[in-house]
């Protein structure tokens, strides 16, 4: 199984990037603050598996 | 879930914005109350900082750089239309921000235990990006 990880990209612009993979639960969120500190937040998004699991849990079948 | 954030870094930490400033070769001094910045003639300016790079590491006829903390905490630089002619202008900000966040993003790392896993520099279009890797315990 794949562990959690967090990744940061530092540019030298000024910005940073954090991706946070192989979170569940309220957990991610506890993680970002950690990291993200004072700074600014320009965008957050949910990441393609997040939404996979949305899409396989909320999916009907076909009659 | 699993997420992806962009941000903004903001100097508002002493410790990291001093030893940023280190990294990039300079020996900032620290003035708790602030202390006047001094011009290229040697004349006391009006500005007051808390951190500042003296003009005696800078060029011969550079004035002081210094860093002000405003209102909300954040650190903002005080420099002169000379110096930032000579390459302490936004580019020299950012590579500034990049040392200072590198610091600040290794020590949380280290004070919260995560593991570190790596780091790489990662060279784009618009100049070189550290990239850091951390497990979680």
């Amino acid at each position: 199984m794949k562990g959690k990880m967090v990744v940061i990209e530092i540019d030298e612009q000024g910005n940073s990037s954090m991706d946070l993979e192989g979170f569940h639960g309220s957990g991610c969120s506890a993680v970002a603050k950690d990291f993200q500190g004072r700074d600014a937040v320009k965008n957050i998004r949910n990441k393609r598996e997040f939404y996979i699991q949305t899409t396989a849990t909320t999916q009907h079948q076909e009659q | 879930m699993s997420k992806y954030l962009e941000l903004r870094t903001k100097l508002t930490e002493e410790q990291y914005l001093v030893e940023a400033l280190r990294d990039l070769g300079f020996a900032p001094e620290i003035c708790c109350e602030g202390a006047p910045l001094v011009g290229y003639m040697g004349d006391q300016r009006a500005e007051r900082a808390q951190i500042i790079i003296r003009r005696r590491q800078l060029d011969s006829a550079s004035n002081d750089i210094g860093f002000v903390r405003d209102g909300s905490g954040v650190y903002q630089a005080i420099i002169s239309e000379y110096d930032r002619g000579i390459g302490f202008d936004d580019a020299w900000l950012g590579r500034l921000s990049q040392t200072y966040k590198e610091r600040q993003t290794m020590a949380v790392a280290k004070s919260k235990g995560y593991v570190f896993k790596g780091r790489e520099i990662i060279d784009t279009p618009q100049g070189k990006k550290i990239q850091l890797r951390f497990a979680l315990r």
